[in-house]
């Protein structure tokens, strides 16, 4: 319901509805990099111990699972669906990792455990796909189903044990520096170059934009759904590995429960940067901003030396987090008449 | 009868004949398993997942979704443990804690319902909030020391039966009439169908939406307080991971994700299979794991059986 221009094409009318949605799009952003920017900036003035750069590379490399498969979520949440066991997926690839690459079990060269943990990761994704589209199982129903089924399968792999002797090749790979920055730094920053250049300007993001704004219009402009949505979740399965083959090394122990809740922590960070639970507008770089804000919660907690007793509130604080940006977002702006009465539906 | 009842009445069916074939292939591989004495004492460990599964239904049903019922319960158990801690009687602890989960419930209501944002990001947001809130209260640590009367509520029995399951029972019947046979059952099927529709027809869709968010806090605000009873512990990870085997018992049970369609009694019967295969494997196999591949191979299986079996009914 848009009022056309009052005096012709050139005067200040009610932008359409699309051109409202990516500005709001783009303000989220804008906050979110704003509530990042001031809790550096305040937590440095209370400590400036906070800058050292041991202390930021930390802050960076932890968040770095979050941001890679956060790219991949975020191209998942854009066309309209939600991948919830990424999670559980990230547990079963680092169970796979260590079964492969440690001595006492196959002791496979290092390339083809790498190899190993992408094409498995992204096999999974491909099946969440074809769960969706060929099944028309719901997206949540259907991750959900996977969370519980891959945790499963880890565990019976893991068999109760811990994987414990990684060798020190494989190591690297979540520990070791190349042109003086850890190597998962580089990983994280070549895929979220990678996912923002494809979602921005190749046609496939903007096959994505189509189908998550609405399927039936992108279907009948001759888009192919289902295959799109394939090649979308089959990605944050990939992703997923390449998560896994940076952060899983970082630590000497391989144990079942590597994984647990980060669907969750992605999926925040996905929505506090801007892109809409409903699909059809957002982007990575939102994501990637939240994924940052909130990896610095704990160490913000930590430098203010609020007393040991802080750092249990981390998990309180995210939660706010997000309730303020709805907040922030639902009092900047009225919603439009078609966002206002629309259904429920994930 | 339409092509959506004949559907419903596929998926019950089916799902009547799984529970059947369950219970034929445990009493044929385990008979001391479905001997009524061991059913009697395993029900207790469904009482959770039973309880939370009834407020979720009729909240999917009216197309919503609530992820914090586990964080509500943690939360709820952690303020009865410090309440009692700081010496208030057991009962007024358990009351305040009871009114903090109707209060934390509300609150989900009124933001999904006043700000109009999806449920699905007001509770992914409250439940870290809420688990947040249960850890920060009580610094991680467990907190015990009930009294045995209080401990008894977890476990003790009444005319032969636990006393949190003759509880059950009262609740599901009257959350069953309530979905089937009142007005605001009706209504939550006519939100969870078409919202516009319903905010048109004059439905206080707003209102209905913060009573059922409030319910489901109270639901598990409950299930918390039983929880720690039965444990004698108190701590902030209780009910971690509790929302999406709710959630899973009544997807299985054949309320539709996207509202609009769903009972109370498929719900139950989602919980009994759930239940009673966890309970089989874990009786039998002693393997937890399984638990977990059986439980999420059932969900995925039982709404591709249904897609397929809706279509031929199309």
């Amino acid at each position: 319901m848009r009022t056309p221009p009052a005096n012709g094409p050139d005067s200040p009318g009610i932008p359409p509805l699309a051109l409202r949605r990516m500005l709001a799009a783009s303000r989220r952003q804008f906050v979110t990099a704003a509530v990042l920017l001031f809790t550096l900036v305040a937590v440095s003035i209370a400590n400036p111990a906070f800058l050292s750069g041991q202390n930021l590379r930390d802050l960076l490399v932890q968040s770095a699972p979050v941001v890679i498969v956060g790219c991949g979520m975020t191209l998942v949440i854009l066309i309209g669906e939600i991948d919830i066991s990424v999670g559980s997926l990230l547990g079963l690839l680092a169970a796979l990792m260590g079964v492969l690459a440690s001595p006492q079990r196959l002791g496979l060269p290092i390339p083809l455990v790498i190899a190993g943990v992408l094409v498995a990761g992204a096999a999974i994704g491909l099946l969440n796909g074809l769960l969706v589209t060929r099944g028309r199982v719901p997206s949540i129903i259907a991750t959900l189903g996977m969370l519980t089924v891959l945790r499963g399968v880890t565990e019976l792999v893991m068999g109760g044990e811990w994987i414990t002797n990684l060798p020190p090749s494989l190591r690297w790979f979540g520990t070791g520096s190349s042109l003086g920055f850890p190597f998962s730094l580089w990983v994280a920053a070549a895929v979220a170059m990678a996912i923002f250049a494809l979602a921005r300007f190749a046609p496939l993001g903007i096959r994505i934009l189509a189908i998550g704004g609405n399927p039936d219009a992108a279907a009948i402009a001759r888009i192919s759904v289902p295959r799109t949505k394939l090649l979308v979740f089959a990605l944050v399965g990939l992703l997923t590995g390449v998560a896994a083959v940076i952060a899983v090394p970082q630590q000497s122990v391989i144990e079942s429960g590597i994984g647990a809740g980060f669907e969750l922590v992605v999926v925040t960070a996905v929505v506090v940067g801007g892109t809409s639970i409903r699909g059809g507008y957002g982007g990575v770089v939102g994501t990637i901003l939240a994924a940052l804000l909130l990896g610095s919660i704990r160490t913000t907690l930590v430098f203010l030396d609020l007393g040991e007793s802080a750092v249990y509130w981390e998990r309180a604080i995210q939660g706010a987090f997000i309730l303020v940006a709805v907040l922030a977002d639902h009092l900047a702006s009225r919603p439009g008449p078609d966002d206002s009465l629309a259904g429920a539906r994930a | 009868m339409t092509g959506r009842d004949r559907a419903a009445r596929v998926h019950f069916g089916v799902l009547a004949g799984l529970a059947l074939i369950l219970f034929g292939f445990a009493a044929w591989l385990e008979p001391s398993f479905i001997a009524p004495a061991t059913q009697r004492d395993l029900s207790l460990h469904a009482f959770e997942l039973a309880l939370l599964a009834l407020p979720m239904t009729c909240i999917i049903v009216s197309g919503g979704i609530d992820l914090s019922v586990g964080s509500i319960c943690a939360l709820a158990a952690v303020v009865m443990g410090l309440l009692h801690e700081a010496g208030a009687p057991i009962w007024a602890a358990c009351i305040a804690a009871i009114g903090a989960g109707a209060v934390t419930g509300a609150l989900n209501g009124a933001f999904i319902a006043a700000l109009r944002v999806h449920p699905l990001i007001v509770t992914l947001a409250t439940m870290a909030a809420f688990r947040g809130l249960a850890e920060g209260l009580s610094r991680a640590r467990p907190i015990s020391g009930f009294p045995p009367e209080f401990t008894r509520l977890g476990e003790g029995y009444s005319l032969g039966l636990p006393i949190p399951i003759l509880a059950l029972a009262i609740i599901s019947l009257a959350a069953g009439l309530a979905l089937s046979r009142t007005s605001w059952g009706c209504w939550m099927y006519a939100i969870g169908s078409n919202e516009r529709g319903a905010r048109y027809a004059g439905l206080p869709v707003d209102r209905i939406k913060i009573a059922l968010y409030a319910c489901s806090g109270t639901a598990a605000a409950l299930a918390g307080i039983v929880f720690a009873a039965r444990r004698n512990t108190a701590k902030a990870d209780i009910g971690s991971g509790l929302e999406l085997e709710v959630i899973t018992a009544v997807v299985l049970g054949g309320t539709s994700i996207f509202g609009g369609r769903g009972s109370i009694a498929g719900t139950l019967l989602g919980v009994l299979i759930i239940h009673e295969t966890r309970e089989l494997v874990s009786w039998h196999w002693h393997h937890d794991e399984l638990i977990l591949l059986v439980t999420g191979t059932i969900l995925v299986a039982s709404v591709l059986l249904n897609n397929l079996a809706s279509r031929r009914a199309d």
